[in-house]
């Protein structure tokens, strides 16, 4: 598993040769491109009705992917829905990290009430119904995009806490810290220079893992009517259009192409996710100094705490 | 016995939630805004809608230690009533799913982990992706599509068919396809979950030790690695129990199936407050309970683990 | 040898657990009831779920529980979906009094499902306890046209109320204005349900709510309750002894789903009927013919949209005409009822005695314009609320504003917070669907007064005036004249805008015959004709 030839090379060169990975990456660069580009290059308006087209209108040279109810450009809604749902999925996913490792840090670094109360909030949030904090904060502040990123982000930062509460835990024994501890580091100083770069890695391959979370969620939320409503396009919501059962069988270029959008962007996090994970597996980063027992040690936390994801719906 | 805080913690934020969300059972009245005031009024007054914020949650609260969760907002009964009524069901779902699921990972992922190169191992990694890529919603309706309109194998609604309430074999009819989806949405995860757990058990000294004594590959996988793996394994399929009392709101929808899902789900739409934080207590409930579990399990079977979690 | 092994045990277990899902369905395709001696059940779909089985305990006063109630409860008259009336409880009525009361000869034939008749005596002390302040009803204010109520509907104390018991079969209602039979029934008919009241007696009217009875009611409806499962599903059983005829089924089941699924469900075959009326978009009339279902239009209009405008924060009138006169009816109606609609500038029905005719619908972006200008509109943002089914409509309607100069803002809410947020001020704007009736005041009567101000009118006196001169006008030809005094003041103020009556469609069901699909529209359906085959 760990050949000579890896345990000289940078988390990036061991990236780059994971091909799935590769492929991952180039999908999302990809979509990112087409997303952010195609739209003002191709003159697209996703929020106006094309009057001579008409209302659910098929395929044709003018509309790709035919027009919707409203006789809108279902080509156009596609890649600003694409803009909202990856926006949502990285906003949030980084809305879960920057909660979740200052205080999974603290927790595992200080112990005490500090573990004690993050470790009990933890709980809450993860016991926490979805559903009604969702539907209570967008009813209370509206289902605007922000709305739903800081919903959903918040919603995931338990798994990445504990990811990182565990990792520091193990961290915070090794005789390294302890000899900087006696050194007087602050404690600010030590869980920057020293734990972070210790615990951070599983974190990267969590972080691609909760962006697909976040678009799951966003379109599960569409499908029940309380995520991101029209005239903003998500993929989500254009999905849920397949609802009413004649857009299912009878008009599938309305949601065949979102869905198919939001599985593939899935699934190439996940290789990128993965790929991640290995590459910045820390039994090869040597600058620390910390000596591991095999690789699936580092392994193991990231898959074992996941489980204690909140009980999203997706 | 943090649990009381907490407790409080989260009754206390859903109910807050609530109070400041626009709108009150009171604004359903009448078709598109008909209502009258006075029948408005008189719904305030019976909810005592009208009181302080902090009076009614005392109030909530004196109820719920005298075991009462109140009455329905929206049916005029109680709370507990209804809930139990919902319990059933989406054990019957959301259980058969999640059971499936953990007969069919527990053979895949250890499989996956020990043979890395083998056809399991892909096979895991296809189920995870799938599981984890495809959203519940999308695979309920492909499902519903082929099999009950397409096909016309499968029922795409309800528990019963009419009139023949209780039997098992209609009941697992109407079961195949809401559970299938539930299967499916949750394999990935404990697919995942089993390989990683068995990996790691395989890297442990004692595993090696029973190579080198030359013990025989199956004895190894059965004995040790397997055995080993039981923890992390029984600590995720115990976390699936909230989602099993709780129910799946997308699935419970789209099939007409009477869960707690639905039931939350419709409460929280008709502003029937009462009823969400009856299902609120009961959700909070379960995953105290199956905090508690694991504690107990993690104490039990690994005392290394019950260090490093902290104390409950 | 020993991967094998545990391979097989592996396929084992997949099998094993497959084949406990995909065995059961073996009696798939056989209709589950092939025996004889099966019960006939028509099943019922529903997509929102009722609230109490008590019909004057519903905070909702939805429709969906209205539906409900019309099964298990009995009312004094059937209404047709063209405003026509049949007997149901009451066999025949007349106007008594001057017009100030009406008389309802009672179906001696009516009975509760405990075999106890029902005389106009259970008429009486339901409308008295329900009029009690001290029991808790709500919806009262149903009552509030009867003498001797004040306008909560509740009973005032040493006035008489306007309930008189004339003979075991004969009751008399007595109103606080003369009102016709035929326009009580159609505006309250629906509302007007008779209680078991020899089960009441020994209960305070304070603790009316809280009986054992209303787990499992007793009325005297065509169907008995059999069994609930609270918000999601309901069995009830045929009324052999319905006075109307005995429904041509044993068993009426009941079941709550999404309401993207009721369609899917009649397909597969899970349901023989869906309410209301089997009612589906023009989009999905394909879908249902090519799955072998007839579609038929309804006889009479159903649906009422309307534009609500907050009349406080777009105070000048002149702005809220340039609203209308931006507004392309004719495309929005296509884009919502896709040609089963026809717009209006009014809420009066067509077919309404008194319709005065010919109300202006133009749609001119340029007089709209020069309306703005003239106003001196300043381009504040407007905000449109609409719920999540009527997205694609606002959608459409913030463009044709936006052409005027309009500046608006969609909010997707539910109709909760968006009927709270209009009555409140919070919105602008608000789309809104109504079921009309052939009452010329059926939605102006309610919506002007000091109890309830939707529109946040700073005064409803001019309203209310021509209203009244309207309700109390009894001669055909002056009364006419007197809507067309109102309809001519509501389009110089605009208060709210009048868009289009939309006619639904109905999937009819290929099991059951008999059933009167446009009629449901009005709450009540015909379950005693309904046969299944």
């Amino acid at each position: 598993m760990s050949g000579k030839k890896a345990q000289n090379s940078t988390p990036w060169q061991r990236f780059r040769r994971d091909r799935w990975a590769m492929v991952g990456l180039c999908i999302l660069a990809a979509e990112a491109v087409l997303v952010l580009l195609l739209p003002p290059l191709m003159g697209l308006e996703p929020n106006v009705t094309d009057r001579a087209a008409g209302f659910w209108a098929p395929p044709s040279w003018e509309h790709w992917l035919g027009t919707d109810d409203v006789g809108r450009d279902v080509f156009a809604r596609l890649l600003y829905g694409g803009r909202v749902s990856l926006l949502v999925g990285f906003s949030a996913a980084a809305i879960s990290v920057a909660v979740g490792v200052p205080l999974g840090l603290l927790a595992g670094y200080r112990r005490g009430v500090c573990e004690f109360w993050i470790m009990r909030c933890a709980d809450v949030f993860q016991s926490f119904p979805t559903t009604v904090l969702v539907l209570c904060l967008v009813a209370l502040v509206g289902a605007s995009v922000w709305n739903i990123v800081v919903v959903i982000g918040l919603l995931g930062w338990t798994s990445i806490a504990r990811l990182v509460y565990g990792n520091t835990l193990s961290v915070r024994e090794q005789e390294y810290i302890l000899a900087v501890r006696a050194l007087g580091g602050s404690t600010a100083t030590i869980l920057r220079r020293n734990v972070l770069p210790n615990v951070i890695s599983p974190v990267w391959a969590a972080l691609a893992q909760r962006v697909g979370r976040a678009i799951l969620s966003e379109s599960s939320l569409s499908f029940l009517g309380v995520g991101i409503r029209t005239p903003q396009a998500s993929w989500g919501n254009i999905v849920q259009y397949a609802t009413n059962i004649t857009v299912f069988s009878d008009y599938p270029w309305i949601w065949v192409p979102p869905s198919v959008c939001i599985v593939v962007t899935v699934f190439a996090l996940q290789f990128v996710g993965d790929g991640l994970r290995d590459a910045m597996d820390p039994k090869y980063v040597s600058s620390t100094g910390v000596e591991e027992r095999n690789a699936f040690c580092r392994d193991t936390p990231v898959e074992l705490l996941a489980a204690l994801e909140d009980p999203d719906e997706s | 016995m943090t649990v009381i805080p907490v407790f409080f913690g989260i009754t206390l934020l859903v109910f807050v939630f609530l109070s400041v969300a626009p709108g009150t059972i009171a604004d359903l009245m009448g078709e598109g805004g008909s209502a009258i005031a006075s029948d408005q009024a008189a719904l305030e007054e019976r909810l005592c809608l009208n009181d302080p914020l902090p009076v009614r949650y005392v109030n909530w609260l004196g109820d719920l230690f005298q075991g009462d969760l109140g009455l329905s907002w929206q049916t005029g009964r109680p709370v507990s009533e209804s809930i139990a009524q919902r319990v059933g069901p989406s054990l019957i779902l959301t259980g058969t799913g999640v059971a499936l699921a953990i007969l069919l990972a527990i053979p895949l992922g250890t499989l996956a982990a020990w043979k890395p190169r083998s056809i399991w191992n892909k096979l895991a990694s296809v189920c995870s992706m799938v599981s984890f890529g495809v959203p519940g919603f999308l695979l309920s309706l492909v499902l519903v599509y082929v099999f009950s309109l397409t096909l016309g194998l499968l029922p795409a609604s309800r528990m019963y068919t009419t009139g023949t309430s209780g039997s098992l074999g209609d009941l697992l009819y109407h079961l195949a396809l809401p559970a299938a989806v539930i299967c499916i949405s949750n394999l990935g995860e404990l697919v995942k979950q089993t390989r990683a757990a068995c990996l790691e058990t395989m890297g442990e000294d004692y595993i090696r030790t029973a190579w080198a004594k030359g013990l025989k590959g199956r004895a190894v996988l059965v004995r040790h690695v397997f055995r080993g793996s039981l923890t992390p394994i029984l600590t995720t399929v115990l976390t699936h129990i909230p989602h099993i009392i709780g129910g799946s709101v997308v699935v419970e929808r789209l099939f007409g199936w009477p869960g707690m899902g639905s039931l939350m789900f419709t409460a929280i739409l008709s502003r029937d407050y009462a009823m969400v934080m009856g299902v609120t207590v009961v959700i909070a409930l379960t995953v105290f309970s199956t905090n508690l579990l694991l504690d107990l399990v993690y104490g039990l079977v690994d005392p290394r683990v019950r260090q490093g979690r902290g104390g409950v | 040898m020993k991967q094998r092994t545990i391979a097989l045990a592996a396929a084992f277990t997949l099998t094993a657990s497959l084949t406990a899902c995909t065995q059961t369905p073996a009696p798939s395709g056989a209709q589950p009831q092939s025996t004889s001696n099966a019960p006939v059940v028509v099943s019922y779909g529903i997509s929102n779920a009722w609230d109490s089985l008590m019909p004057y305990n519903s905070p909702s006063g939805s429709n969906y529980s209205r539906m409900i109630y019309d099964k298990i409860y009995d009312r004094l008259a059937y209404v047709h979906a063209d405003g026509t009336l049949s007997p149901r409880g009451a066999k025949s009525w007349e106007s008594a009094d001057d017009g100030l009361s009406v008389r309802f000869h009672l179906d001696e034939k009516a009975a509760f499902h405990d075999g106890t008749p029902v005389t106009a005596q259970h008429w009486a002390d339901t409308i008295v306890r329900m009029t009690d302040p001290a029991c808790p009803t709500l919806g009262r204010s149903a009552f509030s046209v009867l003498a001797g109520t004040d306008s909560s509907g509740a009973a005032v104390a040493g006035e008489t109320l306007g309930v008189t018991v004339e003979d075991e079969y004969t009751l008399k209602l007595t109103f606080k204005s003369a009102t016709t039979p035929e326009d009580f029934l159609l505006d309250r008919n629906r509302e007007y349900y008779v209680l078991p009241t020899h089960l009441m007696e020994d209960v305070a009217p304070a603790d009316t709510m809280s009986m054992d009875l209303w787990a499992a009611p007793i009325g005297s409806g065509p169907c008995k309750f059999q069994s609930e499962v609270m918000g999601s599903a309901l069995i009830l059983t045929a009324n052999e002894n319905y006075q109307l005829g005995a429904p041509g089924f044993d068993e009426l089941d009941i079941t709550v789903m999404d309401k993207n699924s009721l369609l899917t469900a009649l397909i597969a075959g899970d349901l023989d009927y869906y309410a209301i009326g089997g009612s589906l978009s023009a989009a999905d009339q394909p879908t249902a013919e090519s799955a072998g279902f007839e579609v038929l239009e309804g006889t009479v209009p159903n649906t009422f949209f309307e534009l609500m405008l907050n009349n406080e924060s777009i105070s000048d009138a002149r702005i809220r005409r340039a609203i209308e006169l931006s507004l392309d009816k004719e495309l929005l109606c296509e884009q919502s009822t896709q040609g089963h609609g026809t717009v209006t500038g009014t809420s009066v029905l067509p077919t309404c005695a008194s319709y005065a005719g010919d109300y202006n619908t133009a749609y001119d972006v340029d007089a709209a314009k020069e309306l703005l200008t003239e106003a001196g509109y300043d381009g504040t943002t407007y905000s449109l609320a609409c719920t999540s089914n009527r997205q694609g409509l606002a959608a459409l309607m913030q463009q044709q504003l936006e052409e005027a100069g309009f500046s608006v803002q969609v909010e997707t809410v539910d109709s909760t917070t968006m009927f709270a947020g209009m009555a409140d001020g919070t919105y602008d704007m608000g789309i809104a669907s109504h079921t009309p009736n052939a009452l010329p005041l059926w939605f102006t009567e309610s919506r002007f007064t000091a109890e309830n101000n939707i529109f946040r009118v700073a005064d409803t006196a001019p309203y209310e005036e021509r209203i009244d001169a309207v309700k109390n006008e009894t001669d055909p030809e002056q009364r006419t004249a007197a809507l067309a005094e109102l309809e001519g003041y509501l389009a110089q103020e605009r208060p709210f805008i009048p868009l289009w009556f939309g006619t639904a469609l109905h999937v009819q069901s290929n099991t059951v015959s008999g059933i009167d699909y446009p009629s449901a529209s009005f709450s009540n359906e015909n379950v005693w004709e309904w046969v299944k085959e």
